[in-house]
């Protein structure tokens, strides 16, 4: 629990008190940076646009309606920011290439003779996960990392709970049978 | 650079709804999943940029608190101050103003030796030219009055005399001018003189003064015609 919520922080932001931006960035920085590297597939773009994101919460703070939580609508305006990056460097017709690459250097680095077969399994996961389209993959990411609640997931697509629970779906089965294809056989129960 | 922070690392997720053991069996391995943190130098930029932004941020609200009540009245307090220095500025110039009218107080004095040198220059012409001047001055000036007498009485030149009685005469009810002009009546022997003293007596003298007028052409100190035209004017204006 925290002493004071992400709401109240954004309300003294949109207030003036751009320190507290600095509480939001501490709380958030690092999952919206591993989102954006989700999109991205790189480190140097994704730390851009975490900069970008916040600086856009100190532009818009006076905007967030409490219609959400804090932390959906912060999720959505990075999304807007790094899709805006994907579209003005056209990159979403290859963000999938750049995705192997990088899955691929996980795996390089991770899936030697000596790693347990659990690790060589997880490996082949994030390579599945790099391999799916980027709007399959950053419903996964943030189901499963960011959000608890279809609600706030929902908020961060700019959707429907119903919407996000059929994109989460589409998404697993996606990843399921990316999987199932790189490693030949069905995961293990 | 992998690692997963601690505070996510008990997330659970979004509800996963599936049935199927594959599907369920890859949203439990994800959570093992490693995680990239970002650098260091991440955190440095975002505070460099924040105190930036904070900075212009401030900037921006002192320009809009100007027209809020605050800043309103921060800015009637400036233009009162405004006044005041005006003011003060005002004031200050009126040392200025004084030593205006020091100078013209000056130049005042200046004229008025003028004009009494004047009244008493040896050139006729000048003289004249100084009972003109000092006909404004007279009537504040008692010293240029005295001066403008004496020229009424005993100026040897009658152009002068006659020029300096006009100037007077509005005066003579005042007893140093009258007692002089009607002392001069009786020794003024130019008949342009003595018409011109009659006729200052007959215009601004008191009964008095026209009474002994009219005894002076009755006793024959004066210019017959100058009688004459004393006896006649008071006829028509008896006293």
């Amino acid at each position: 629990m925290q002493a004071v919520s992400d709401e109240q922080l954004i309300q003294w932001v949109a207030d003036g008190d751009a320190s507290c931006l600095g509480t939001l960035f501490e709380r958030h920085h690092r999952s919206i940076y591993q989102y954006c590297l989700q999109l991205t597939r790189s480190s140097a773009a994704s730390e851009d646009l975490v900069q970008d994101v916040f600086l856009k919460l100190l532009q818009k703070a006076s905007s967030f309606r409490g219609d959400g939580s804090c932390k959906a609508w912060i999720f959505h305006i990075a999304r807007n920011v790094a899709f805006d990056y994907l579209r003005r460097a056209d990159r979403r017709t290859t963000i999938d290439d750049e995705g192997d690459e990088n899955a691929n250097r996980l795996v390089d680095h991770r899936s030697t003779e000596q790693v347990a077969a659990a690790e060589q399994n997880l490996n082949l996961v994030a390579r599945a996960l790099a391999e799916i389209p980027a709007a399959a993959r950053e419903v996964i990411w943030l189901g499963r990392f960011v959000f608890e609640d279809y609600e706030d997931l929902a908020g961060a697509l700019g959707c429907t709970a119903s919407a996000a629970r059929v994109r989460m779906h589409r998404a697993m089965q996606q990843l399921h049978s990316t999987f199932m294809r790189m490693n030949g056989v069905p995961i293990d129960v | 650079m992998s690692d997963k922070p601690p505070s996510e690392k008990h997330k659970s997720g979004v509800p996963f709804e599936s049935d199927d053991a594959g599907e369920q069996q890859l949203w439990r391995d994800l959570e093992d999943l490693p995680q990239e943190v970002p650098s260091q130098r991440l955190r440095r930029r975002f505070y460099d940029e924040l105190e930036h932004a904070d900075r212009r941020l401030h900037r921006r609200r002192r320009w809009l608190s100007l027209f809020s009540a605050p800043g309103l009245a921060a800015a009637m307090g400036c233009v009162l101050l405004g006044v005041m220095i005006g003011v003060v500025l005002r004031n200050s110039s009126v040392p200025q103003h004084s030593e205006l009218a020091q100078l013209q107080q000056q130049v005042a004095l200046l004229n008025r030796s003028l004009v009494l040198d004047r009244l008493d220059s040896d050139s006729a012409s000048k003289r004249l030219l100084g009972v003109i001047e000092a006909s404004d001055l007279a009537g504040r000036d008692p010293e240029v009055m005295r001066a403008l007498l004496e020229r009424a009485v005993d100026d040897r030149v009658h152009s002068v005399r006659t020029a300096a009685i006009d100037a007077i005469g509005p005066r003579l009810g005042t007893p140093a001018v009258g007692n002089e002009l009607m002392a001069s009546l009786e020794k003024a022997e130019s008949p342009l003189v003595q018409l011109a003293l009659a006729d200052m007596v007959l215009r601004y003298g008191s009964p008095n003064q026209l009474e002994q007028l009219l005894q002076l052409s009755q006793t024959g100190k004066l210019h017959p015609d100058v009688a004459q035209h004393v006896k006649s004017s008071v006829s028509r204006n008896p006293v």
